[in-house]
């Protein structure tokens, strides 16, 4: 999958959250999606996940506009939000189940089994997800996505909840769907995290694309670019 | 300072001049030269406002509906304005037929109020669309509210011939039921000099209508125009 | 997955939802025989002039207890940005319309199987012959309710003083729906059929499918950010 963002904009009232935007994304890239609080990254992955519409601009997938009205584009984006996107009171396995069976995968109570032992949570699957904690709604969340296996994946402020093993699991699993040729973003905070991750680094600055270049070691122009925004220089 | 008119605004100026023109010369006519009703008196001559103006608020809210729906398929939003600036005055017709209607029924049936079909119809008439005004200024985001008021729009349309149909069968119970039959249609049984007088009176009307509706449209233009800017600035 | 397998799913997932916080169900049924209550003070419901005046007071009756299930309608999709999830998936704007219009559907038929028989015990009337026309009747309009309450409740989603806005918006709009109920029901109480009133089922009908069908069609829209 090829993704084009072209001079993408998005104004809410009388602000630009998003001004200018073009970016190009491959097969296979690992992006770090960087900036300060403000800058525009949840809207941006807002804007990819088709949950809401550019004020001028287009984003196209393998030159296909995307647009609400092709579901068959939606079917291949995800957006991990880490403890959202879940029901309270449905149990961890019928969560997995409804989705899978709306997006159409395999939902066979073995596949559900099998992605719940892959993120640790096999014995809390008939557990509500009101009683778990948030770290695991990350997990199943993740659970949730390796089912639905989308080729484009949106991530948003992961590590937040997640603890030692949960960051593991989550990396391990970002890193599969890269290897297989998805294309991950990565908004954080956790600047020495994501990077290690990522192949590529985008920063935001006030809804505009200030840095955009594949890693490199030693980086002294990310270093640079990064320093100007952050005082303390990054985490 | 004189101020160079642009051709759009002499034309307004125009319409304007030829509707207050209309309308004093219909009022002429109304009163003084059209005859009175031979069982009514003089009070059947607020006829002449009451019909042109149900008829008026009827063909604001089909380019409620017309802007509506061309709104939800092009998303242009000039038909927004367009849907806006006619549901307001679709309002204000509608609640100047019922004050007319009430002012009729006083002398002639000697109540402000009777809940026959017409008054009955026009008041829900009145309700929907008031409703429609309401949606829109409790929604905060500017995009989400035009598209649901869209969406009002045309079930609010829709929903206009159900609506006669039951209130005109509920007062006239024991009759088999037919589409849309007020009890005579308005220009049947009229005589002739009151068909003058009311066409005059309607022409008046519609020439008043439509310059009310341009200035309340260049309103919400340049409102857009005000957000346009402020946008640019920010930028 | 077509349209009516989505909106099969989701039925399932509220009902599911539903069977385990039973939510929506108890308050709207509570709350309905709370009404009859407060009609027996409110009217004089003389035994003479109870048949008369029993499809009104049903009908409103239902009216607010079906508004307060609509209120809840997206309760599920409101917490965690599920609303959202929704959106992200292929899933068709027509199915979460009619999955969620069935299901309140099912609410409120649930509530009237209770309530009108209720109302027959409470208030004495012997017509229990008439029940199932007076079912099938509630039944039409119920649907017509639910369906353009759906819409109404999806579009007021996100406005402010939203448990105000859903009526005022939604009880113009039913109009036609209340006259033919009570009418319907009136002359069903009143001469055991439906005689010359048979036009307002077909009004009814007519409703019901105009409306579902919009729903159907323009959904996407409502749902959308």
């Amino acid at each position: 999958m090829r993704v084009t963002v072209d001079k993408l904009a998005k104004a809410f009232g009388f602000l630009w959250a998003l001004r200018d935007l073009n970016l190009d994304l491959a097969a296979g890239e690992c992006v770090a999606l960087l900036g300060p609080n403000g800058a525009g990254k949840t809207t941006l992955l807002k804007l990819l996940g088709g949950l809401i519409t550019p004020t001028t601009g287009a984003i196209r997938f393998d030159n296909a506009t995307f647009s609400r009205g092709v579901p068959e584009l939606r079917a291949r984006i995800g957006l991990l939000a880490p403890a959202d996107h879940l029901y309270e009171n449905l149990t961890a396995k019928e969560n997995l189940h409804f989705f899978t069976q709306l997006y159409n995968r395999n939902s066979v109570a073995p596949t559900l089994d099998a992605a719940l032992e892959q993120v640790g949570l096999l014995q809390r699957g008939g557990d509500y997800v009101a009683n778990l904690s948030s770290g695991m709604k990350c997990r199943l969340s993740i659970a949730k996505w390796l089912l639905l296996q989308p080729e484009l994946l949106l991530v948003d402020e992961p590590y937040g909840v997640l603890d030692g093993s949960g960051v593991d699991l989550l990396e391990s699993f970002l890193k599969q769907q890269c290897a297989r040729g998805g294309i991950i973003i990565m908004a954080s905070h956790h600047v020495s995290r994501v990077l290690s991750l990522c192949n590529r680094a985008v920063i935001l600055s006030h809804g505009r694309l200030t840095f955009d270049e594949a890693k490199q070691r030693p980086w002294p122009s990310f270093d640079k670019a990064f320093s100007e925004f952050l005082p303390h220089g990054g985490s | 300072m004189t101020e160079q008119l642009q051709p759009i605004h002499k034309r307004k100026g125009i319409l304007g001049g030829l509707a207050l023109a209309a309308v004093l010369f219909s009022l002429c006519w109304s009163l003084a030269v059209a005859p009175p009703d031979a069982y009514q008196g003089e009070v059947q001559r607020i006829m002449y406002l009451h019909l042109p103006s149900i008829l008026i608020a009827y063909l604001s809210y089909f380019l409620v509906f017309v802007g509506s729906g061309l709104y939800l398929w092009k998303r242009e939003k000039r038909d927004d304005i367009l849907a806006h600036a006619a549901a307001e005055l679709g309002v204000l017709f509608t609640a100047l037929t019922i004050i007319e209607g009430s002012i009729w029924g006083r002398p002639t049936w000697g109540v402000w109020w009777t809940w026959d079909a017409r008054l009955t119809l026009t008041a829900i008439l009145l309700l929907i669309y008031v409703g429609y005004l309401m949606l829109r200024s409790l929604i905060e985001d500017e995009n989400r509210a035009a598209v649901a008021a869209a969406v009002l729009g045309i079930i609010g349309f829709l929903d206009i011939p159900l609506i006669h149909m039951s209130v005109y069968w509920w007062r006239t119970l024991h009759q088999p039921p037919s589409i849309l039959r007020p009890d005579k249609l308005p220009w049947e049984n009229v005589h002739p000099s009151m068909l003058t007088a009311l066409t005059i009176s309607f022409v008046s009307f519609l020439l008043l209508y439509f310059y009310l509706l341009s200035l309340r449209y260049r309103m919400g233009e340049m409102r857009q125009e005000i957000i346009a800017r402020r946008l640019e600035r920010g930028a | 997955m077509t349209l009516l397998t989505q909106a099969f799913l989701l039925l399932w997932k509220d009902t599911l939802l539903e069977l385990r916080r039973r939510d929506s169900l108890l308050t709207m049924f509570f709350f309905g025989i709370l009404l009859l209550f407060v009609f027996n003070f409110a009217f004089d419901l003389a035994p003479d002039r109870i048949a008369e005046m029993a499809p009104g007071l049903l009908w409103l009756a239902f009216l607010f207890t079906g508004t307060l299930g609509l209120a809840q309608l997206f309760q599920a999709e409101r917490e965690n940005h599920n609303l959202d999830a929704l959106l992200l998936s292929p899933l068709d704007g027509g199915a979460l319309f009619l999955a969620k219009a069935t299901f309140n559907l099912m609410l409120m038929v649930l509530v009237e199987i209770v309530v009108i028989p209720l109302f027959w015990i409470l208030f004495n009337l012997r017509l229990w012959n008439l029940l199932p026309q007076v079912f099938l009747v509630t039944l039409l309009g119920t649907i017509g309710f639910c369906v353009l309450g759906t819409l109404m409740s999806a579009l007021t989603l996100r406005a402010r003083a939203r448990e105000l806005l859903l009526p005022l918006v939604l009880f113009p709009l039913m109009i036609p729906v209340i006259l033919a109920t009570i009418r319907c029901m009136e002359e069903v109480l009143r001469t055991g059929q439906f005689g010359d009133q048979i036009g307002w089922l077909r009004l009814l009908l007519g409703f019901d499918v105009i409306f579902l069908t919009a729903g159907v069609l323009i959904f996407d829209w409502v749902i959308e950010s």
